[in-house]
């Protein structure tokens, strides 16, 4: 969160002279919506009436220092302001139907962190989210046991950073003309292969991926001798690799993974076109595979220390929450990848600058990511249990990233397959993307805090040791129809594109690579340059008046 | 004069009206609260990086989509490395399956009849399937 927050001048004096106390007083009268607004809510009995007129209408603020109500009409009429002249240094009021802070000397909504802090602490527990368990899990999904709810020093997932992780860009090899860099190296289409050699480029480039073979973290002697099997898509990578990093410019046939790839998924081995996002999820999970045999890896500690996951893996929360009483069950799935949903709704061009009718927008990345990070209302058909109200509810489904992998891959669902129709087809339609990438709208504490009305508070995970900076090295792009297309692959080697069509390798600008119809997009994460530090982060209610630490309160963050 | 029905029917008319305005305007002042919040917080992402990414986008595809724009729409005449390649590839290798010399632009659907995975194919007996292993 970039906030340099400079309270204004009068709530400073207010909270030096006053401290806590008139926030820990409307504290107690915050009350919550089950949508997750908040309000201002003094007598249950009684509506709440201006201290002037008796009026209800309009917006009614109560004053912190003295708590005395007063309203504020569009017509003009201005109670509270009228406050604030009659006493004297009364100049911070509360907007009772927002919970807002506003002040009348500098005629302006102001924030303060601990208000927020107060505010939120009643709203979650407003929320009926006094709940140990927290997190509904089945078999297939991890158990996480115990969430740590608003604590932000409680840290789940522990990550073990591998060797040469992302943003390790290939710096200081600025290089002429005449010298192109190493790794770059055609590949030959075997017959209708070029789904298998664009994603061995994007992956022979991917960073993390790059460097563990180069580094020789795959012993393919050892691994031949300590393993039954005779097909390893590592040994076979690792192969390549070396193939493809030795200077050598001549393309590489990549024969040997083709079969020992056809060997290991039967299901997939044909000759025929397949579908590169496919052909890549097996590729990860036949590496994967190969790596839990030989290695034996408790699987108690969750995390898998395979060459894939350790650059691809991330995780995403589900928050289902329930309409009618607004509690909130979260889910945690490991992921891969992150396929998108084509946004029909397109971002349009300011609105400063007149339309044109036949202006249809450009559909973008960012807008997919928003797609798949909005509140979904799902249908009344898909009633879920609520474990607070004791029965199946309407439900609002919200999905966000937990942890984000080293490598973010992206899909775009170009290819949509109706069941109605017994069809597929492919969208053709155009897809902007950005070079750089801030993930920060689409992370779990952004989206958490956001449904929590943006207020300043430490949320768990907000301290991530990771950066949410991405940047693409490659892009693979898809030409042609459905049945009869072609993959390419753009890889960025110090900041120059280069096109690899199968065993063909050119330079190609900006503009060809940003025009290109992106079917996969790659990531790698931006090295922090240096440590987030003596930022006020922690939070540990302090203005909380029964002084729980409200560890119990799970599931909603 | 208006009928007594008609000044109620006014009444009731300015009434919703009145309601109807107050609702709109706590609905407009929440989401200008709403808003407020996120500039002030700096939450709110920047529209310029946006903008300036859309026309980018928009110029790109209106020079790539130039007819006399040479570079992206003309055939390979050789590589960056000054390589020319042939439609079908024509590096020779042996067939790890079976033993035999497979031009590479072709090894696809040699390797499916060769595995037996094709319509019409048999699965050739491998010279020595411990041949292929020891190849590795």
């Amino acid at each position: 969160m970039s906030t340099t927050l400079n309270p204004c001048n009068h709530l400073s004096d207010y909270k030096q002279r006053y401290g806590l106390k008139g926030f820990n007083l409307i504290q107690k009268w915050v009350k919550t919506s089950p949508c997750g607004k908040t309000l201002i809510s003094r007598s249950k009995s009684e509506i709440p009436r201006c201290s002037f007129c008796c009026g209800y209408e309009g917006r009614l603020y109560i004053c912190l220092i003295c708590s005395s109500m007063s309203c504020s009409l569009s017509s003009g009429s201005n109670h509270a302001l009228l406050h604030t002249k009659t006493q004297i240094g009364h100049e911070i009021a509360v907007d009772i139907q927002r919970s807002e802070l506003y002040c009348f000397a500098c005629d302006d909504q102001v924030y303060d962190p601990d208000f927020d802090r107060a505010v939120m602490c009643e709203q979650v527990l407003g929320l009926g989210n006094v709940n140990l368990e927290g997190v509904r899990s089945n078999n297939k999904r991890k158990r996480l046991g115990f969430e740590g709810g608003l604590s932000s020093d409680f840290k789940i997932m522990k990550r073990v950073v591998g060797s040469g992780v992302g943003g390790d860009w290939d710096h200081g090899r600025r290089l002429s003309k005449s010298c192109f860099p190493v790794g770059l190296r055609g590949l030959n289409n075997l017959g209708n292969t070029c789904f298998m050699n664009s994603v061995l480029q994007a992956l022979l480039h991917a960073p993390p991926i790059r460097n563990y073979f180069l580094s020789g973290r795959h012993d393919r002697d050892t691994c031949r001798k300590t393993s039954s099997d005779r097909f390893c898509l590592s040994c076979d990578i690792d192969i390549i690799c070396s193939a493809v990093f030795s200077g050598d410019r001549a393309p590489y046939s990549p024969a040997q993974f083709l079969y020992s790839w056809w060997r290991l998924s039967e299901n997939l081995a044909c000759y025929e076109q397949q579908d590169a996002h496919e052909f890549f999820m097996s590729v990860l999970d036949r590496i994967h595979e190969k790596e839990e045999k030989t290695k034996n890896t408790n699987k108690d500690n969750g995390d898998c220390h395979c060459v894939v996951h350790r650059a691809f893996s991330g995780l995403l929360r589900s928050d289902v929450t329930c309409t009618t009483c607004g509690f909130t069950s979260t889910t945690y799935d490991p992921c891969v990848d992150i396929s998108l949903d084509f946004n029909t709704n397109v971002d349009h061009i300011s609105p400063n600058k007149p339309q044109k009718s036949t202006d249809l927008g450009i559909s973008t990345l960012t807008s997919c990511l928003d797609l798949f990070t909005r509140p979904e209302k799902l249908g009344s058909d898909q009633k879920l249990y609520c474990q607070s109200c004791q029965q199946r509810q309407e439900s609002v489904k919200q999905m966000s990233i937990k942890k984000l992998p080293l490598v973010l891959c992206l899909h775009v669902k170009r290819f949509e397959h109706s069941l109605v129709r017994k069809a597929s087809r492919k969208i053709d339609r155009h897809l902007q993307f950005p070079f750089s990438l801030d993930m920060t709208p689409y992370v779990s504490s952004s989206i958490v805090r956001k449904r929590f009305g943006n207020r300043i508070f430490a949320f768990e995970g907000d301290e991530s040791e990771f950066s949410t900076n991405f940047e693409v090295f490659a892009v693979i792009t898809h030409s042609g129809m459905l049945e009869s297309g072609h993959y390419m692959t753009y890889l960025r080697l110090n900041e120059q594109w280069y096109k690899c069509d199968d065993a063909w390798i050119t330079e190609v600008d900006d503009e060809v690579v940003r025009a290109s119809q992106i079917y996969l997009v790659f990531y790698v994460q931006k090295s922090n340059s240096s440590h987030k530090s003596g930022e006020d982060v922690g939070c540990h209610l302090r203005s909380s008046p029964s002084g729980d630490s409200f560890m119990s309160i799970a599931g909603c963050c | 004069m208006s009928a007594p029905d008609e000044d109620n029917s006014s009444d009731h008319t300015q009434l919703a009206s009145h309601f109807f305005g107050e609702l709109l305007d706590s609905v407009i002042m929440d989401v200008a609260s709403e808003c407020h919040r996120i500039a002030r917080l700096g939450l709110d992402r920047n529209l310029d990086d946006e903008e300036e990414e859309l026309r980018l986008s928009a110029q790109a595809r209106a020079k790539v989509a130039d007819p006399s724009n040479s570079e992206a729409n003309s055939k390979y005449v050789v590589d960056i490395f000054g390589q020319t390649h042939p439609a079908v590839a024509n590096e020779i290798f042996d067939c790890m399956n079976c033993g035999r010399s497979i031009v590479a632009g072709r090894f696809a659907p040699h390797l499916e009849k060769c595995m037996g995975k094709g319509r019409k194919a048999r699965v050739k007996s491998t010279r020595s399937s411990t041949a292929a292993a020891q190849n590795r």
